[in-house]
């Protein structure tokens, strides 16, 4: 019993130990010289982005004063010390930034670019605020599953998975088709009962069962986000618009027992404006309000009033489907809210020009 | 004594030990080297809302409106703690409200005769034609006013640039607190067939209120903001008996009272024009 209190304090001592282990002397404090300036001769790291990842083996190792050296039992590509000073690491005890992201751009092939020969390129004589987005668009397919659900119907729901297919000529402008399946999904709302009950009155309601359009995509805007003063995400903006067709028809609501309607294929104008926001530089998610315009075909609210034994094209028979439709124009914008992914393919892409 | 005393702070260094050995053991953070060891992810930041005050005028416009869109002008007060909270107050009154097609179409369409007499307004024995005035928009509720304390977190801060030309810092934002809705709905009746009983009554309902917005700074001393905002709470838009006998309750009963009213989502968006105080933001290190 004695003993106690120095095996406690062994013990004190032992757990102690281990943060003996971590430490580390302190390195000279020096100014940290950029890769590119410090290389030697022609070559030079492609991109001296705090993304880049490390050369492979053989690349000129450019000086940089916070380098650690590589530990004598690294393999090859280890013990080439990496270009810039935050990616660094591997070696004293840090992380290099292609194992945490390894679909990087950078990370995918080691590269040197011959600073000559890129000099002698043509270069554009607009300098951009922003000279390296964080994803290049150009020429790259775009794939976006989604989900719509309607924002301005309160009396039947159209909500619909969709699929968009865009393929980006430029920078900021894509061609594509995209698709909503409505389908099973309109859902009629029960306020349209309530009013039907308390003021005897009926609303012509449609449901829809597919639409396509073929669309032009701009991108005006784009920018990035700090979140919570810790990360930051890239996003963009865009709108779009075009052409296309979608099929309707009317809920048979003002005489049931005689109407029975098929779809139209009724063509429509669609423009939207959509929210992008970046995990890496081929994935994203989506937020777009668009509105599906078009004319509209909606049961009459009247009834023949004749016989159905009369001769079907009659327009005093009930059963005539000319009798079905109401004459008007109805001029009907079918708004929604799409959520979903955009997939961009190739998943990777190499600037023109280093940052 | 003393040796009570030298076990007691054996056994606390030892508890410390452990514990710190554990913190130790468990903090596997990614080893950030170089020039940018330890640096916050941007610098030289303009705190727009730190230590301000926010004075934003807003006008608001009703979503998916049944019976009747109103438009509301009012002003948001907020004091910033941090560029990440703010404490303030959103005020509202209901200067435009006017009737959706659906209530000129009931207006003009449904029949005023006994089977609709509880339920659409009309002129009184013997209940008066399709289209007769009083008007069926004289029965729906209004909002009146809109008082709402609330804390606003602003966890998204960054900038935008449009056409590659124009750049605005920007941040996004959510908002939270109650809201006390003055509203104007038809009053609670028993002999509800009455043209007297169609008439409005004011009350006052309490309701958590949200929202998102974004806030787009074009110069230090003021902002421009667009928000998306939801007030649910449950009310009686129509005026109809819809509800409080039968199976469940979900007959008529021939009664306006608080079964007939119906839990509404009171969607808006709102724009704001934002005045800061002091003009000058600071500057983070």
């Amino acid at each position: 019993m004695k003993q106690a209190r120095r095996w406690l304090l062994l013990a004190a001592a032992m757990m102690l130990l281990p943060h003996g282990a971590y430490a580390q002397k302190k390195k000279p404090t020096k100014t940290a010289t950029p890769a590119a300036a410090a290389g030697t001769g022609t070559t030079a790291p492609a991109d001296a982005d705090a993304d880049q990842s490390a050369p492979a083996a053989g690349a000129t190792p450019p000086a940089n004063a916070d380098q650690p050296a590589a530990p004598a039992n690294a393999d090859a590509t280890e013990a080439t010390p990496p270009p810039g000073g935050d990616t660094a690491g591997a070696g004293a005890g840090g992380m290099d930034i292609c194992t945490i992201t390894p679909d990087l751009p950078q990370c995918q092939a080691a590269k040197e670019v011959n600073m000559g020969a890129e000099a002698k390129k043509a270069v554009r004589a607009e300098i951009y605020a922003v000279q390296q987005q964080y994803v290049i668009k150009a020429q790259r397919f775009e794939i976006m599953p989604y989900f719509a659900v309607t924002l301005n119907d309160q009396f039947v729901s159209h909500d619909a998975p969709g699929l968009a297919l865009n393929y980006y000529i430029t920078q900021v402008l894509a061609v594509g088709l995209n698709g909503n399946w409505y389908d099973g999904l309109n859902s009629e709302q029960d306020f349209n009962f309530q009013n039907r009950r308390a003021a005897r009155i009926a609303v012509p309601l449609n449901d829809y069962q597919v639409s396509g359009d073929l669309n032009f995509t701009y991108v005006p805007m784009y920018g990035k986000f700090a979140g919570f003063g810790d990360f930051i995400f890239h996003y963009d903006a865009y709108i779009d618009g075009g052409v296309g067709l979608i099929r309707t028809k009317p809920v048979a609501v003002i005489d049931p027992d005689n109407r029975k309607f098929d779809w139209n294929n009724l063509v429509n104008f669609d423009v939207g404006i959509g929210f992008r926001i970046f995990f890496n530089r081929w994935l994203a998610a989506i937020l777009e309000v668009r509105d599906i315009i078009y004319s509209e075909r909606i049961e009459s609210t009247t009834i023949a009033q004749g016989s159905t034994t009369l001769p079907l094209n009659s327009l005093q028979n009930p059963l005539n489907p000319a009798t079905w439709y109401d004459q008007g124009t109805h001029i009907t914008n079918d708004v929604q809210l799409q959520l979903g992914l955009s997939f961009f393919l190739p998943t990777s892409f190499e600037y023109r020009l280093p940052k | 004594m003393k040796r009570r005393f030298v076990s007691a702070v054996l056994a606390v260094l030892a508890m410390a030990a452990i514990l710190t050995a554990w913190g130790r053991a468990d903090a596997q953070e990614l080893q950030v080297t170089g020039p940018l060891k330890g640096a916050p992810a941007v610098r030289q930041l303009r705190l727009y809302r730190e230590g301000r005050l926010e004075i934003a005028p807003t006008i608001s416009f009703t979503l998916l409106d049944e019976y009747r869109r109103t438009i509301l002008a009012g002003a948001q007060l907020n004091y910033a703690i941090k560029d990440w909270i703010a404490i303030g107050v959103w005020g509202a009154a209901g200067v435009v409200s006017s009737p959706t097609d659906l209530s000129d179409q009931i207006n003009k369409v449904a029949p005023r005769d006994p089977l609709t007499a509880v339920n659409v307004i009309h002129s009184g024995t013997p209940y008066g034609n399709n289209g007769s005035v009083p008007n069926f928009d004289q029965q729906t509720a209004q909002m009146q006013y809109v008082i709402a304390p609330q804390i606003t977190f602003i966890p998204f801060r960054g900038k935008l640039a449009i056409f590659n030309k124009v750049f605005v810092d920007a941040d996004f934002y959510a908002a939270g607190g109650v809201g006390f809705v003055g509203i104007k709905e038809r009053g609670n009746c028993t002999a509800c067939s009455t043209p007297q009983s169609f008439q409005l009554a004011s009350s006052t309902k309490v309701a958590p209120t949200f929202g998102v917005g974004f806030k787009f700074y074009p110069a230090g001393w003021w902002s421009l903001g667009v928000e998306y905002r939801a007030l649910p709470f449950s009310w009686n838009l129509s005026g109809f008996d819809s509800r409080g006998s039968g199976p469940g309750g979900n007959f008529p009963d021939q009664k306006i009272d608080s079964q007939d009213e119906s839990f509404v989502f009171n969607q808006m968006v709102t724009i704001s024009l934002g005045f800061y105080l002091p003009t000058e933001p600071k500057i983070s290190e």
